[in-house]
């Protein structure tokens, strides 16, 4: 069984848990967040011939006294960060986030994912946010809790990823024409 | 210059090959030790690895330096020494029996007293657990909450239990091995938040200078966690666990670290290496239920050992009594023997002893205890001989002594002998004579005894009256036929006539002439007479004493009988033979002296 760790990081309120909660396995309540700080959850990829099975840590989002605990970050195969496409100051805290996980995990594969895309009037990611990230070796995909818009998307691209396969845009097209 | 140069040169060379070897000695006398070393230095640089000498000049000392250290040599030669144990047997098993023996016997006592104790405490707490007001409490525990009894007993009594042990990649938190399988659904879960609860530990209260996290328990649950560098291993405990439970997962973790030293260094999420690591987690596993309760040792549970002492003294008893019972069985038999009388029974030394009498005609004693069940090995037995006048015995006494022929029944009523059947005069008149001196007898009663002839004699009257002559129709002469069967009946009745002779009787022989029932009586008469004497004047021409023939015509009044009408007229146109015989006053008492 092929197993891997992934770390969910985002600020405060991006809406990161609920990205996810409809698409994982899980037998953890809600409140580890707010005693442990992390809840972990199971998400099982199918690639054709292997299956892996995701290890979702969902770390507390970080607020300005709180610091997101290295040692939850330590040993992940890939990083999924999450930023409120609303809300740009999520989005600029992710360069600080990356590497806070960088200095923890090592350089892993990372995963940004847009959240709220359903909400495009209020979006405020401009074209050059989009290029800035990937510029900084992060895959960027747009996503939406509510219509889970790039959700499956993004955790086949992390799965890939981690079996040292990292996804190419036409993998990319070619998994969007999959679903 | 040349010639005197030449010299020179020479001269020169002489000095220097000189200069050089005081160089060398002078080299030798100063630095000759040093240059030795050096050399052998070099050599070894040379040659950085060990010399099997070199070798085994240090592999003791090097093993028992690592052994005193830690057990890593033990664990890492294990499977080498398994090998070489496992080839051994199979090309020499004698060799390793040998050398275990003496180790065997002593387990195999210790298993079977573990066993014992084991069942007696078994035993116990089952009385325990059925009488007594806690037991009865937890059947209703039972019957009201639907859980088996045995679960609610092994709940109660439950020590600890390692429910499940989890081998965790100690970086990541991913799942590398978990026991038992059919708990392990969520175990991938468990052991990434476990992982992360221990961090949130470590980091909350930090204790990485004190020391990892190590205990937690909720409710009667505890979970032992035991770190080790690559992987980190948590046994769920319910109940109280012992302490050495912790040393025996730090070992089992230690011996996971060595065996799957590369397969935890390059984890990079695949687990199926760590497959092989399940049997070790299952050592783990365990329950240990309560083997003495001091609180409910008072009481009823004390004296519980009696139970199994006590089913022991009945069983002896029972087994004791019912040999008894078989012994006195098998006694009784033999008194009910005719010829054996016992006198004394008694049990001494482990050993039934007999004193008795017996008939030596009776029936043998070891045979009917061995018929009645006992094992006549274990028995010692003295008869005394006697004569018994019991009928039985006497009747066999008569038999032996009196040796009646086939012919002659022998039964004994009260204390007289009765014969009957067919006998000699001889025999019978010996009988007479003998018979009221055997022990038991007082009279013999020979009126059923009818006379018989020597065997001789006997048989040569059966040829005779066996054959007879059958005539035609109305006829009386002799054809062919009937002529050859009476050439041969007349040497018999002269033979006859001979051994009646010697032995003392008259003998006289009937000619029965018949005819079939047609024609009249008168004529049948005649007819019939007419051919009895035809035979008699055959066979006093043939030699036969005509006084021993007596032509008896019978006519068609006593008819030979026959299957079929034809037969049965074709039989009875015949002359047939009756030998009678008398014996003689005078040869009785010489064949009784006989």
């Amino acid at each position: 069984m092929i197993q891997k760790k992934i770390c969910m990081v985002g600020v405060y309120g991006t809406g990161k848990t609920s990205l996810v909660q409809r698409y994982v396995q899980s037998i953890f309540s809600a409140k580890y967040h707010s005693t442990v700080g992390v809840k972990v959850d199971r998400k099982e990829v199918n690639l054709g011939a292997t299956t892996v099975t995701l290890l979702l840590w969902d770390v507390e989002g970080r607020t300005a006294d709180h610091e997101i605990p290295t040692s939850y970050l330590r040993g992940a195969h890939a990083m999924f960060f999450v930023a409120d496409g609303t809300r740009r100051e999520t989005v600029d805290a992710l360069f600080d986030l990356r590497e806070h996980a960088r200095a923890a995990a090592g350089d892993v594969p990372s995963i940004v994912a847009l959240n709220k895309n359903d909400l495009q009037d209020q979006w405020r990611i401009g074209p050059s946010d989009t290029s800035k990230l990937i510029t900084a070796g992060v895959h960027v995909v747009r996503t939406s809790a509510k219509t889970g818009e790039g959700v499956e998307d993004s955790f086949r691209w992390l799965a890939n990823a981690t079996l040292g396969e990292p996804a190419s845009p036409t993998d990319q097209s070619q998994v969007r024409h999959a679903r | 210059m040349a010639p005197d140069g030449a010299p020179d040169a020479a001269g020169g060379d002489r000095n220097s090959d000189v200069s050089v070897r005081e160089l060398s000695e002078l080299r030798d006398l100063l630095f000759g030790g040093e240059r030795r070393q050096l050399e052998e230095l070099r050599r070894r640089l040379d040659t950085l690895e060990m010399t099997p000498e070199e070798l085994a000049e240090k592999l003791p000392q090097a093993i028992a330096l690592r052994s005193a250290r830690d057990d890593q040599l033990a664990i890492a030669m294990a499977p080498t020494v398994e090998t070489a144990i496992s080839e051994s047997v199979r090309r020499n098993p004698h060799e390793i029996a040998t050398a275990i023996f003496p180790v065997l016997g002593p387990a195999i006592r210790k298993a079977i007293a573990e066993t014992m104790a084991g069942l007696v405490n078994t035993i116990n707490r089952a009385i325990d657990h059925s009488l007594s007001p806690r037991g009865i409490r937890w059947r209703i525990e039972s019957w009201r909450t639907g859980v088996p009894f045995a679960q609610i007993v092994i709940r109660h009594a439950l020590v600890y239990r390692v429910e499940q042990v989890f081998l965790v990649h100690a970086e990541t938190g991913l799942l590398l091995a978990h026991v038992p399988e059919e708990t392990s659904a969520n175990a991938d879960l468990i052991s990434g938040m476990l992982t992360a609860i221990t961090d949130f530990v470590n980091d909350s209260f930090e204790t990485r200078q004190t020391g990892e996290l190590r205990t937690f328990a909720v409710g009667d649950l505890t979970v032992l966690v035991e770190a080790g560098p690559q992987a980190y291993i948590a046994a769920v405990v319910r109940g109280q666990p012992p302490e050495s439970l912790p040393v025996e997962l730090q070992s089992t973790l230690e011996t996971i670290h060595l065996q799957w030293s590369n397969p935890l260094t390059a984890f990079d999420g695949d687990s199926a290496p760590f497959a092989t690591a399940r049997p070790l987690l299952d050592d783990c596993v365990e329950t240990v239920l309560s083997t003495d309760d001091v609180a409910n040792a008072r009481g009823f549970r004390r004296y519980a050992w009696v139970i199994p002492l006590l089913l022991f003294v009945v069983a002896v008893e029972w087994f004791g009594t019912s040999g008894r019972r078989r012994w006195n069985a098998a006694v009784a038999r033999l008194e009910s023997e005719p010829g054996i009388t016992v006198i004394r029974s008694e049990r001494s030394g482990g050993r039934w002893h007999l004193t008795g009498m017996r008939d030596p005609l009776a029936a043998n004693p070891t045979a009917l205890l061995a018929g009645s069940g006992i094992d006549t090995t274990d028995v010692h037995a003295r008869w005394e001989p006697f004569v018994s006048t019991e009928p039985a015995l006497v009747l066999a006494r008569a038999r032996r002594v009196l040796a009646p022929p086939a012919s002659v029944t022998l039964t004994v009523s009260g204390d007289s002998l009765i014969a009957s059947g067919r006998a000699t005069a001889a025999w019978t008149a010996r009988v007479a004579a003998v018979a009221p001196a055997l022990p038991g007898i007082a009279s013999v009663d020979l009126s059923r005894v009818e006379p018989g002839l020597p065997a001789e004699m006997d048989s040569l009257r059966g040829e005779i009256e066996g054959t007879r002559a059958l005539f035609a129709v109305g006829s009386d002469v002799l054809d062919d036929a009937a002529r050859g069967t009476m050439n041969a009946v007349s040497d018999r009745i002269r033979a006859l006539a001979e051994a009646a002779r010697r032995h003392g009787y008259e003998v006289t022989v009937q000619l029965v002439g018949r005819t079939d029932p047609s024609g009249s009586t008168n004529e049948n008469l005649s007819l019939s007479r007419r051919r009895a004497v035809a035979i008699r004047d055959h066979l006093t021409s043939r030699g036969v004493p005509t006084a021993m023939l007596e032509p008896t015509p019978t006519g068609s009044g006593n008819p030979l009988s026959a299957s079929g009408s034809s037969d049965r007229a074709r039989i009875n146109r015949s002359v047939s033979f009756v030998v009678r015989t008398t014996p003689l006053p005078g040869a009785r008492a010489a064949e009784r002296m006989r």
